[in-house]
């Protein structure tokens, strides 16, 4: 596979190839047991944007018994907790990652946002601390720029507030990672997942990274 | 003074009469009078809100919301905040824009008669039922309004220079003076800070910070949002259709100067951007009309010019779409 012709900055064709071999390698993993972590990679052609589920992690983050003690009459009551509990495992909240390529910075850009029937994750700093950023990541993202290196945006597809990291110093931290090295779009891709994605919760499990490696070797 | 400091000064002195009721659902009383206010096309609806809070807040049926809770609708619109005020009002309020009779490139229209005449936008304030899928919420501090206002600055220097070095050398005392400048609509501030910008040491403009904004009915894509996946079923009413007033925003790299030498005009930009709506670089579309400060954008006005006088103060060219 052709190397990335200008790293660390990646063309449109490009982000497509590396976005359209990840979704290659996950569906070609077909052991649902392997591929539990990630629900779904899927790419929207229209709109170039590689979009990846993931049930929402329990965080054990002190918020995370708030919603529990939401209302006194849930602990009294043992039919309305089987009833949540019961509403939980069947809906469980979602993860949304989506990876769009930035037209200004040419690098990819990560957003990122919770469904849930229940509402219970609306994009807001006290989520994202609370159950999107895991407790040893929290300091060194709250000491970036005015409210932390990962905010709140309008998704550029969606236009509505999700989370974001934002893309100005991606170049950099692609730079020092990659060196001199030639890589392919699929390598750059899942180079930058391991980058940006692991504050967030979003990680590339091994046997993703060997299938893509496979796959990227018989191309 | 030059024309492009006129200009520029003109369209950071152009405001919007508002006229803001408080919400039946939030208001204890029945006669609780509306607040006029004049607001400039550049400023953000963030900075009014605490002032709404204020002046309400003896009529409020809980009066202790916080200002945070308020949030302005223009018939069941949410009103983005950190859109510029202008912004909102090209989209949402219907008013006829200004139209672009003069057609040289060196005298884009910019709005002079924005005077008493013009009606108030008629706005309505909320104190609950946050619409937390669609908008930002406030903070006390103006640190999100701050964050998305700096983010903005950062992608325009990008654009314009290709390295975003202007703003991240940019004294401590410097990013302060633009932000308070903004804030305090301090045109000196502000300028002296922005003319940084806009003249790069030893660099030339190299692309142009604009965003489209269209309304939902132009864009035939737009529609397509729904994840495909059978796997992952969506939730909430935004992902399963349009919701009310959502815009499409459309941006891409636009080349200050094209290979050609060709000079950069809003119809060559509108022509890469937007090649489904407007076929060639001269012809107007005929469904749709760029709409910025409350004009017509004429399509031979040339995108240099317009970075040097018509920029929002994030430093962006954000345009709006009214369908013809």
């Amino acid at each position: 596979m052709k190397p990335v012709v200008s790293p660390p900055h990646l063309s449109t064709p490009e982000f497509h190839t590396a976005c359209t071999a990840l979704v290659n390698s996950f569906d070609a993993l077909q052991d649902a047991l392997k591929k539990r972590r990630w629900l779904d990679v899927t790419l929207d052609p229209t709109e170039n944007m590689l979009r990846i589920a993931k049930e929402l992690p329990v965080v054990a983050n002190s918020h995370q018994d708030e919603f529990a003690h939401e209302g006194p009459e849930i602990e009294d009551d043992d039919d309305d907790d089987d009833e949540r509990l019961h509403s939980m495992t069947n809906n469980p909240p979602i993860v949304h990652y989506d990876v769009l390529l930035s037209p200004s910075y040419r690098v990819p850009v990560l957003y990122f946002y919770v469904s849930d029937t229940l509402h219970r994750y609306p994009p807001t700093m006290d989520t994202l601390y609370s159950y999107m950023i895991a407790p040893e990541h929290v300091e060194q993202t709250k000491d970036v720029g005015v409210l932390g290196g990962v905010t709140i945006t309008d998704h550029p597809i969606l236009n509505r507030p999700v989370f974001f990291i934002h893309p100005c110093r991606t170049a950099q931290v692609i730079e020092a990672s990659l060196g001199a090295r030639e890589v392919s779009p699929i390598e750059y891709l899942l180079m930058w997942i391991g980058a940006m994605g692991k504050t967030v919760g979003l990680d590339v499990q091994i046997e993703l990274f060997l299938k893509a490696s496979e796959l990227t070797e018989k191309a | 003074m030059d024309v492009t400091a006129l200009l520029r000064e003109r369209v950071w002195s152009a405001s919007i009469p508002l006229e803001i009721s408080l919400h039946t659902a939030d208001c204890a009383s029945y006669d609780a009078p509306p607040y006029l206010v004049h607001v400039p096309r550049l400023s953000y609806l963030a900075f009014l809100l605490p002032k709404l809070h204020a002046f309400f807040y003896t009529s409020l049926i809980y009066p202790s919301v916080t200002p945070t809770e308020a949030w302005l609708d223009y018939e069941h619109v949410p009103l983005k905040w950190h859109y510029p005020l202008g912004l909102l009002y090209d989209l949402y309020s219907g008013a006829e824009p200004a139209p672009s009779h003069d057609t040289s490139a060196e005298h884009a229209q910019v709005p002079s008669h924005e005077d008493e005449e013009t009606p108030p936008w008629k706005l309505t304030l909320h104190f609950s039922s946050y619409p937390e899928d669609q908008l930002v919420q406030l903070d006390a501090q103006e640190k999100h309004i701050h964050d998305l206002f700096i983010n903005n600055v950062k992608e325009a220097d990008f654009l314009r220079n290709g390295t975003g070095k202007t703003v991240m050398s940019l004294s401590k005392e410097d990013s302060e003076q633009l932000w308070e400048g903004v804030k305090q609509r301090d045109f000196k501030r502000f300028t002296r800070v922005n003319n940084k910008f806009l003249n790069p040491q030893g660099a030339t403009l190299r692309h142009v910070p604009m965003r489209l904004y269209l309304p939902h009915a132009a864009s035939p894509q737009a529609g397509h949002l729904v994840s495909s996946s059978p796997h992952v079923q969506e939730v909430g009413t935004y992902e399963k259709g349009v919701i009310t007033g959502s815009v499409r925003v459309v941006q891409g790299l636009v080349p200050l100067s094209s290979s050609s030498r060709q000079r950069q005009t809003v119809g060559t930009a509108l022509h890469t951007l937007l090649p489904n709506l407007f076929r060639n670089t001269r012809g107007p579309c005929l469904i749709a009309a760029p709409v910025l400060h409350g004009a017509i954008l004429p399509l031979d006005a040339g995108l240099e010019e317009l970075i040097r006088t018509t920029t929002y103060v994030d430093g962006w060219l954000h345009i709006a779409f009214v369908m013809l």
